[in-house]
């Protein structure tokens, strides 16, 4: 380099881009992370195909119960599993090191003095966190070799939305993790704030499991809740935007306090514009949610006939529901046909009518209990059922339609019957000996 | 710690194309909660000059360097250079603050700090090795900072703080850790670095401020107690020509 040649700030970016990933790197909690990742998924996967093996051989013995045989729900699901809780758990105390180290070091201080603003100086900062989710991708990346070697099917959108999933809960994750460093004096501090989030987002998760009204509204809104939808194979606008959001916001705001050199003021005002234009970007997105279903067996949808038909209903369509929230139908209900007819019918009123009976094995109170009343342009009609096909046809008299479904593939699932023990040996000792092989050095400050 | 002979071309550039005039204070206060930090401190610098920050610890010298530096707000007060009020861009081009106590990177292998701030500030590779060479830092290179002993450290941030590029330099107690040999070759090489450079002294020790330092701002509980060369504050103290700085501070404050 020539004497005093000054960088470009791109150049000084990747320089501070490149000293970030070394100080990552050299940071046991990311070894040990990323050791704990090959264990728990490696477990997770032997567990899954295991459990997956047994339900096979039921399944080839009766093909009817093979279309329940969908490897995304048991083998990927539960093995990401163990990446859930490592971002919820580990990945914070990984994360709140690039800013509370620099701060507790004094780094930071010298960082702000070089010629990056410091959402510039964030940015580098979550990009360096980026590379090292990638690195942990790698016990994934091996489950996918391994279950396409023991012959699984893999079908690449479902994984592509789980992937995706998890990428938008790390940042999530990440973001709050800086934050939290940026506001703390301290470390631990940092992550107790952090841990807070993340595990109270759990709490309020489980807590909101086979609920109804406002808890479960709560549940959904909450990053595991969010991380589930994916897990689902449904790609929605909103959750992607409630997810960048809430990323995006905990980003702008690291690296509106970052700067100690900055006002309180300064801080609080652009602060509230941050959020107030974020809340209104959110509020924006969720006016026109769009939706696709990856899924391979089209578990969200109806069919494209169906659908299409449903979403022509120019009048008001309102389902009055007789059944105690608690109601194992209710629920069935609620999360598969109502669901997809919140994302097909333009002007949907769900009306939960007070029954005052706790349950299928209760005695109902009231003598319409498990009545669903149907109201479409003034005509009406009831039913007690719940099948679909009886529903959308209840729904298509009352709007004078006829439709004939379109012929579909059929989903017959995919049975597989294996053994993934043999692959043990690369989760339980292969890759951790390689993460250390890797770590030792670069915790030793021999990069 | 041996000879070390400076390259800092551009800096000189810049100096000599500049007026007398460098650094400009003008009634910077500071409040912590409701503690009053600084009050009132307004000084200048002028170009090429070492300016001792001097005063006991606690007396606010190193809040004082960070609200200059832009790391800390201030509730009244400017920072200029020559005629310009300085924004925290600007600050970031003219001013490079070192602060006391801090450990860089301190996992990291000496040699790869060393190289990420030279690359930073711009500076070039025989630079950093006149530097390393004047510090004494060539065993060490391959050590993490943290494994350094304190003396050593030093010398690291030194070293950073050398690297830089702009006309002012601000150092926080930089001749803590060290014994007198030490003291007096850091001094040496401070003095071969002036060349060029503008710098502020953070100094609680009297007798190795007196040594290098130009002037002196004498600061004690936050307020400006006087500023002047040591025959100023002599006379301003009332002492004898022979006064030391020592005698000096205590009759002033």
């Amino acid at each position: 380099m020539p004497s005093s040649e000054r960088l470009s700030r791109f150049q000084l970016a990747r320089l501070i881009l490149i000293q970030e990933i070394r100080g990552l790197l050299a940071a046991p909690a990311l070894w040990i992370m990323l050791i704990i990742v090959s264990l728990l998924v490696g477990y997770s996967f032997i567990q899954a195909v295991e459990l997956f093996s047994q339900a096979s051989r039921t399944a080839k013995s009766f093909p009817e119960l093979a279309s329940g045989m969908n490897p995304m729900e048991g083998i990927f699901v539960p093995t990401f599993g163990a990446y859930y809780l490592t971002e919820t758990l580990l990945l914070p105390f990984v994360a709140i090191r690039i800013i509370g180290l620099d701060k507790q070091s004094g780094a930071l201080k010298l960082l702000l003095q070089l010629r990056l603003p410091p959402l510039s100086l964030c940015g580098i900062k979550l990009a360096a966190m980026g590379i090292v989710w990638l690195l942990s991708l790698l016990p994934a990346l091996l489950v996918l070799v391994f279950w396409h070697h023991l012959g699984g099917h893999i079908y690449p959108p479902e994984i592509a939305v789980l992937f995706a999933g998890h990428g938008l809960y790390s940042l999530a994750v990440v973001t709050i993790a800086m934050f939290a460093a940026t506001i703390s004096d301290s470390l631990p501090t940092a992550a107790m704030i952090c841990l807070a989030v993340t595990l109270g987002s759990w709490v309020l998760d489980f807590a909101a499991g086979g609920q109804s009204g406002a808890l479960e509204i709560l549940g959904s809104l909450s990053l595991t809740g969010m991380l589930r939808q994916f897990e689902g194979g449904l790609l929605s606008t909103t959750l992607i935007a409630a997810f960048l959001s809430l990323s995006l916001l905990f980003f702008l705001l690291t690296a509106i306090w970052l700067h100690p050199g900055r006002r309180s003021a300064f801080k609080l005002r652009n602060s509230l514009m941050v959020l107030l234009a974020l809340g209104g970007l959110l509020a924006g997105a969720s006016l026109a949610p769009r939706y696709v279903d990856l899924t391979e067996n089209r578990k969200h949808s109806f069919n494209p006939a169906d659908a299409r038909a449903l979403r022509q209903l120019d009048k008001t369509l309102t389902i009055t529901i007789h059944l105690d929230p608690q109601d194992s139908r209710f629920l069935d209900l609620e999360h598969d046909l109502l669901a997809k007819l919140k994302r097909c019918v333009p002007k949907l009123e769900l009306h939960y009518a007070a029954t005052g009976s706790t349950g299928l094995f209760s005695a109902a109170k009231i003598d319409n209990y498990g009545l669903i009343e149907y109201e479409y342009n003034g005509r009406q009609d009831q039913s007690y059922s719940n099948s679909q096909n009886e529903i959308l046809s209840i729904i298509y008299h009352l709007a004078g339609m006829r439709v004939t479904s379109e012929p579909v593939p059929i989903y017959r699932g995919y049975p597989l019957v294996a053994d993934a023990r043999s692959n043990r040996w690369w989760f339980y000792l292969i890759l951790p000996l390689f993460f250390l092989g890797i770590g030792i050095p670069g915790c030793r400050g021999k990069w | 710690m041996k000879h070390f002979r400076g390259t800092h071309s551009q800096a000189e550039g810049m100096i000599q194309k500049q007026p007398a005039r460098g650094l400009r204070i003008d009634r910077i206060n500071k409040t912590f909660g409701t503690y009053r930090v600084l009050t009132d401190i307004s000084f200048t610098v002028v170009h090429g000059e070492i300016l001792g920050l001097i005063g006991p610890n606690g007396a606010g010298k190193s809040t004082l360097l960070e609200c200059i530096t832009g790391l800390l707000p201030v509730e009244s007060g400017t920072v200029g250079w020559e005629d310009e009020n300085l924004s925290r861009q600007r600050r970031q081009q003219l001013l490079w603050y070192q602060p006391d106590n801090i450990l860089p990177f301190a996992g990291q292998r000496v040699a790869a700090t060393l190289s990420f701030f030279r690359r930073a500030h711009g500076a070039s590779e025989a630079d950093l090795e006149q530097l390393v060479d004047g510090l004494d830092l060539s065993p060490m290179l391959n050590k993490p900072l943290q494994a350094l002993s304190k003396g050593y450290r030093r010398r690291v941030l030194l070293a950073i703080a050398l690297l830089s590029r702009q006309p002012l330099l601000m150092l926080d107690e930089p001749f803590d850790g060290f014994d007198l040999k030490q003291s007096l070759a850091v001094m040496d090489l401070l003095r071969q670095c002036r060349t060029g450079r503008t710098m502020i002294l953070s100094i609680h020790q009297l007798s190795e401020a007196e040594k290098i330092c130009d002037r002196f701002l004498l600061l004690d509980q936050g307020r400006m107690m006087g500023i002047g060369t040591l025959d100023e504050l002599r006379r301003q103290a009332g002492l004898s020509p022979e006064a030391s700085l020592e005698e000096v501070f205590l009759a002033i404050i």
